[in-house]
C-alpha cells in the first residue's frame, strides 16, 4: 500500500471529521440553541433596560459562546475513543499533532463558526450598537479558535477518565481568563470609541502561540492519557 | 571526586531510600517550622512597631505575604517535579507533584483569605478584580485543577502524569502573579521586599518576615514528607519494604 502524503492525510482527516459532523446535522445546531437561550435570559433576569443591556452585551455574548463551546468540547475525542480510531490514529505513521490539529480545526468550523454566524442575532438581542459588532466578530474569530486549541489539550489530558464534563470546566475556565479579558477589552474599548487595535492584536499574538504548541500539546496529553 | 551529589540524588529517589529519609527528617522539619513560626509570630504580632499609617492591621501581613512566596514556590517546586516525572519517568518526583498540590492549595487560600480579611478595613471592600487578586485566584483554581485530575483517573500513575502536563501548562500562571503588581498599576500594592536590593521596610519589621518564611518552608517540607510517605506506602503496597514495615507496625 503506497503511503498517502501528508498534505492528503490532512484533507482526509478534515473531511471525515466534518462528514461526521454533517451526517449529525442537528448536533451542530445545539450551540447556538443553547448561546440564545442563555442570551434571552439576561433580559428577563437583570430587567429590558436598553442602557443596562448595551453596556453588558459584549461580556455576556463572550461568556455565553465561551460556556456554549464548552458544552461541545466534551465531544471532540469522546466518539472516537468509543470506535478506536482515536488509538489508531496514534499508531498512524502521519505525526499525532498535526492529525490532532486538523481535528480541532474541524471542531471549529462545527460548533464555533455556527456560533460566530448566529452572533449578530445575539448582539441584536442585546441591543448592542451596530457600529460594535465588527469589532466583536473579530474578537471572537481571534478567541475561539485560540479557546479550541486550549480546549483540546484539556479534553485530551481527561481522555482517560469517565467523568469528565465538571472536572474540564475547572481546568479550562481559569486558563480562559486572559483571552475573555482581551476579547471584552477590544468590545469596551470600541463601544467607548477608543482605540481597540491592542487587545486585538495581544488576542491574535495568543493565537499564533497556540497554534503552533497547543496541537503538540495535545498530542503529548493524549500520549499520557491513553497510556500509549 | 564531585559526582556523590547525582549518585547520592540518584539514590534518593528510590522509594525506600525516600521513605527512610524523610522520617528521619520530618520531625526535625516540624519542629524547626513550628520554633520559627513561634519566634517570628512573637516578633511581628508583639515586637515589632505597629505602622504609622495602618496601626495594628498591617501585622497581617506576617501570615499573608510568606503565605503567598509559598503559593507560588510551591507552584514552582509543582511544575519542576512535573517535568522530571514526565520526562524521566521517576515515581518519586509523580508523588512529590501530586502531594505538593494540596499544600500549595492551601497556603493559596490562605492568601487569599488573610488579604480580604485585610483588604476590608484598608480598602473598604473584601474582594475587587485587581490583576494580583485575579492572578492568584486563578493559581489557586490550577491546584485545583490538577487535585482533580489526579483523583479522576483510576490508575493513579496514569492520573499523576496527566495532572503532571497540566501543572507544567499551569505554570505561566506563576510569573504573571509575580510580575502582576509591575505590569499592571492596578490597586495591590507593588512589592516591597527585595532579595537582591533595598527592601522599603524597616528591619523590626522585616526580620519577623523573614523568620515566618523560613517558617513556612520548613513547615512545607515536613508536610510533603509526610504526605509522600503515605503516598509511597501506598503506591508500593506488595512491595518487600512495604510489607516488612507492615510487619514490623504488626507486632507493635
Amino acid at each position: 500500500m503506497k503511503n498517502p502524503g501528508l498534505a492528503n492525510a490532512c484533507a482526509a482527516m478534515l473531511r471525515r471529521d466534518l462528514t461526521l459532523a454533517w451526517r449529525r446535522r442537528g448536533d451542530i445546531a445545539m450551540p447556538v440553541l443553547y448561546a440564545l437561550i442563555v442570551t434571552m435570559l439576561f433580559p428577563f433576569a437583570l430587567g429590558p433596560e436598553d442602557s443596562l443591556l448595551q453596556r453588558i452585551a459584549g461580556g455576556v455574548i463572550l461568556v455565553t459562546i465561551l460556556l456554549s463551546m464548552l458544552l461541545a468540547l466534551d465531544a471532540l475525542f469522546s466518539s472516537d475513543i468509543e470506535d478506536g480510531s482515536l488509538e489508531q490514529l496514534v499508531l498512524a505513521p502521519q505525526p499525532l499533532a498535526l492529525m490532532l490539529g486538523m481535528k480541532i480545526l474541524a471542531h471549529w468550523i462545527t460548533t464555533a463558526l455556527p456560533l460566530i454566524v448566529a452572533t449578530p442575532l445575539l448582539a441584536a438581542m442585546l441591543h448592542l450598537p451596530a457600529a460594535v459588532i465588527p469589532v466583536l466578530l473579530l474578537a471572537l474569530l481571534l478567541a475561539t479558535p485560540l479557546l479550541s486549541l486550549l480546549g483540546a489539550v484539556l479534553v485530551a489530558l481527561t481522555a482517560g477518565t469517565r467523568r469528565s464534563g465538571m472536572l474540564l470546566a475547572l481546568m479550562l475556565l481559569p486558563l480562559c481568563v486572559p483571552a475573555v479579558i482581551f476579547a471584552a477589552g477590544a468590545v469596551a474599548a470600541a463601544q467607548q470609541g477608543l482605540p481597540w487595535l491592542a487587545p486585538i492584536v495581544w488576542l491574535a499574538a495568543a493565537l499564533v502561540l497556540a497554534v503552533a504548541l497547543a496541537p503538540l500539546a495535545c498530542a503529548a496529553a493524549l500520549r499520557i492519557a491513553l497510556d500509549a | 571526586m564531585s559526582n556523590w551529589i547525582p549518585l547520592w540524588l540518584h539514590k534518593l529517589s528510590s522509594p525506600p531510600t525516600f521513605y527512610r529519609f524523610a522520617g528521619t527528617l520530618r520531625p526535625w522539619m516540624m519542629a524547626f517550622a513550628l520554633l520559627l513560626g513561634a519566634i517570628g509570630l512573637y516578633g511581628g504580632l508583639v515586637l515589632a512597631p505597629p505602622d504609622y499609617q495602618q496601626g495594628d492591621a498591617y501585622r497581617i501581613i506576617f501570615i499573608h505575604v510568606p503565605s503567598a512566596w509559598m503559593s507560588m514556590f510551591i507552584y514552582g517546586v509543582m511544575g519542576v517535579s512535573a517535568f522530571i516525572a514526565l520526562v524521566w519517568r521517576i515515581k518519586l518526583a509523580e508523588v512529590v507533584a501530586m502531594e505538593s498540590a494540596p499544600i500549595g492549595a492551601a497556603f493559596t487560600f490562605i492568601t487569599l483569605v488573610t488579604g480580604s480579611l485585610w483588604g476590608k478595613p484598608m480598602w473598604g471592600t473584601w474582594w475587587t478584580w485587581d490583576a494580583r487578586l485575579t492572578s492568584e485566584l486563578v493559581l489557586l483554581f490550577l491546584y485545583l485543577g490538577v487535585i482533580g485530575l489526579y483523583h479522576a483517573f483510576e490508575d493513579r500513575r496514569q492520573g499523576a502524569r496527566a495532572a503532571a502536563f497540566l501543572a507544567i501548562i499551569g505554570i505561566i500562571n506563576v510569573p504573571i502573579v509575580h510580575y502582576s503588581v509591575t505590569w499592571w498599576n492596578t490597586l495591590h500594592q507593588g512589592s516591597t521586599v527585595n532579595i537582591f536590593g533595598h527592601s522599603k521596610i524597616a528591619w523590626d519589621m522585616l526580620w519577623p518576615l523573614l523568620t515566618v518564611t523560613l517558617a513556612t518552608k520548613f513547615y512545607y517540607a515536613a508536610s510533603l514528607f509526610r504526605r509522600a510517605r503515605t503516598d509511597l506506602l501506598a503506591l508500593e503496597s506488595g512491595k518487600e519494604w512495604v510489607r516488612q514495615i507492615a510487619a514490623r507496625e504488626g507486632k507493635r
